[in-house]
């Protein structure tokens, strides 16, 4: 392999293909609810979407580090990305639920290799092993941010399906510089790579990361879910919102810079998280600007903390590729763990909520001052609306329309349709409270495990 | 204080502060839209007046009454009564028979004819025959009363020219 301090194609390419792999564990956030439709599943199906992807990563990351050191990280990194690309092709091809998990699975199976086998080559290829470290653990860390905006913004202007075709081409993009490298290691049939033992996986560090993912996944998936099916923002319009996250991580990224002390950042990282987590559990009100100073601190937080407990995670350990893969399965098993233990709950809150908006709704319009008859009669919509969005929050606006063309009517069925919607939007929110809040309670927690991880410097 | 600490000061502190906001701004202090007990006595409406209040009035109290009866919220009867097929799911769901729902809906008008003569909104001499002609109407007439108590009150064929007689003497 080749070092190298100038400006290297094969960094970027390798930053691309760990960014592109760890955005995907979370990129289809904001597609859910249009497979939810299309492949006419259930909640909880359509959340294996997600952790079908997030669970195969987790088992497979340590057994695919293995393969790479044992075939070469420059052929396994670029099979990988193949196996990934040609997954994403399957995915996007879909049209059923089962298929989709299966192509996902596969994609989670070359994503593991491809991510595992960067690190390998990332300290030859950027001339030290913290500074390969460092560029592994931000360039995941973005991607992890990222994949929910250009989710939604991809299923906004094209459709689900392109989030996964759209990463074929990126992913064979990326594998392109890194040929090069597995054309060396099959000429020379040298692997550089094979010269250490692997030892213990730092237990703490990779508990915390567990932790912190919980969170953090909870973070994204619950955020979207509130914002699209709670207050029933396009996915372009809960893309846009929650963009925020990404550019917070940037900040995170900068004030990573100035502080060496990986406990310090990791510790402020999960106490911003938990903060911000804290923050989305009690919005006052159904307002989009409200989340945005939760989710700066959820940005910045999940940034200080991935990084810092993925280098103290790796520090001092060899070989790379093999710790590099037990932090990917702390990271994703967390994920896993956290989206299965919450599901329930905010789909039984959610449950709740449809139940009591209904019956608030049906309240309000009964001790509305409008006449009995036009009153009954929205009763009857609200109860056919009721029937047509089974399993969701449900909005009650529309049942309001054609408005009666009478003014004065017109005007108390507007006050009384906003006084609704205010009702329904405010017990929407609600019904994520308690969800938001056990992911900040992980989140806290998540020190403990910080408190226990020290760095081992070589 | 190193950087370190400082990072870990400034994380607390911003945390601290977003959760206490948002709690002091209610964000800790949601209150669902109570349903409320159909068999306490309902305080009165703010209706429009003259009939058309009244007949809201009516409605309501009928729909306290029968909601009473049959142990369910006044709003769950209200959509049930909307549409024969959600009547139909109603009663099936919670095992009501006609026989139960057509008592049930009786004891509303009766509750609603109490309510307005308590009320002063209908006079005695007019309650008297109002309540025995609503204690023995059929479950479909019944519920068309419930949903459009006008036709009890304004000279429809329920009360002949009785109506004309409870529009002129409201307050």
């Amino acid at each position: 392999m080749e070092g190298g301090k100038s400006p290297n194609p094969r960094v970027w390419a390798l930053a691309l293909a760990v960014g592109i792999v760890l955005a995907d564990s979370s990129i289809v956030v904001l597609a859910l609810p249009d497979i939810y439709r299309d492949l006419d599943t259930s909640v909880f199906g359509v959340t294996w979407v997600l952790v079908s992807f997030n669970l195969v990563m987790a088992v497979a990351a340590v057994p695919a580090a293995l393969v790479a050191r044992r075939v070469g990280p420059g052929r396994a990194a670029a099979v990988g990305l193949a196996i990934f690309a040609g997954a994403g092709l399957a995915c996007g091809a879909s049209d059923h639920l089962s298929t989709l998990l299966i192509a996902r699975s596969v994609q989670a199976l070359g994503g593991a290799l491809a991510v595992t086998a960067a690190l390998e080559l990332l300290p030859a290829t950027v001339g030290s092993e913290r500074r390969a470290t460092a560029v592994w653990a931000t360039a995941g860390a973005t991607g992890a941010a990222l994949g929910p905006a250009v989710g939604g913004i991809l299923t906004q202007l094209v459709s689900w399906q392109s989030i996964f075709l759209i990463q074929v081409p990126i992913a064979l993009a990326a594998a392109v510089p890194i040929l090069t490298v597995a054309r060396h290691e099959m000429s020379t049939r040298v692997i550089e790579a094979e010269v250490r033992r692997a030892g213990k996986p730092h237990l703490w560090a990779n508990v915390a990361l567990a932790m912190v993912s919980a969170s953090i996944a909870a973070a994204l998936f619950l955020l979207v879910l509130l914002l699209i099916e709670g207050w029933r923002l396009s996915p372009i319009g809960a893309a846009i919102v929650v963009s925020v996250m990404p550019l917070a991580a940037v900040v995170g990224a900068r004030v990573s810079g100035w502080v060496e002390d990986e406990r310090a950042r990791a510790a402020a990282g999960a106490l911003l998280l938990a903060g911000g987590l804290g923050g989305l559990a009690l919005l006052p009100k159904a307002e989009v600007a409200l989340t945005v100073p939760p989710q700066i601190l959820v940005g910045i937080g999940l940034s200080l903390v991935l990084s810092a407990l993925t280098e103290t995670a790796l520090s001092g350990r060899a070989p790379q590729a093999i710790h590099g893969g037990w932090t990917i399965s702390a990271r994703h098993a967390g994920v896993v763990v956290g989206l299965l233990a919450l599901t329930p709950v905010f789909t039984h809150d959610i449950a709740v909520q449809q139940k009591q908006a209904i019956n608030a709704g049906t309240s309000v319009i009964l001790d509305s001052p409008i006449r009995p008859t036009v009153k009954l009669g929205l009763a009857k919509k609200i109860s056919d609306h009721l029937e047509l969005e089974d399993g969701k929050v449900p909005n009650l606006g529309h049942v309001f329309d054609p408005l009666p063309e009478d003014e004065a009517q017109r005007s108390e069925v507007v006050e009384l349709r906003e006084e609704l919607q205010e009702q329904l939007n405010a017990g929407a929110t609600h019904a994520f409270s308690p969800s938001f809040g056990i992911a900040a309670l992980i989140g806290l927690l998540a020190l403990i495990p910080i408190g226990l991880a020290r760095r081992i410097d070589l | 204080m190193t950087r370190g600490r400082a990072l870990i000061a400034a994380a607390l502190v911003l945390s601290l502060a977003l959760v206490g906001v948002y709690a002091a701004a209610g964000g800790a202090s949601y209150e669902p839209v109570q349903v409320r007990n159909p068999c306490e006595p309902r305080p009165e409406n703010e209706t429009s007046g003259g009939l058309e209040g009244l007949a809201e009035e009516f409605t309501l109290s009928a729909l306290d009454g029968a909601a009473c009866r049959l142990g369910v919220s006044r709003e769950r009867l209200a959509r049930a009564l909307a549409t024969k097929q959600n009547r139909e799911r109603f009663t099936k769901r919670f095992h009501i028979d006609d026989e139960k729902l057509t008592k049930a809906i009786r004891a509303g008008l009766v509750r609603a004819v109490d309510d307005a003569e308590e009320r002063g909104k209908i006079p005695s001499f007019l309650a008297g025959p109002m309540r025995s002609m609503v204690e023995h109407v059929p479950l479909e007439q019944g519920i068309e009363l419930v949903q459009d108590a006008e036709k009890i009150l304004n000279g429809g064929s329920f009360l002949g020219g009785l109506g004309d007689a409870i529009e002129s003497l409201l307050p």
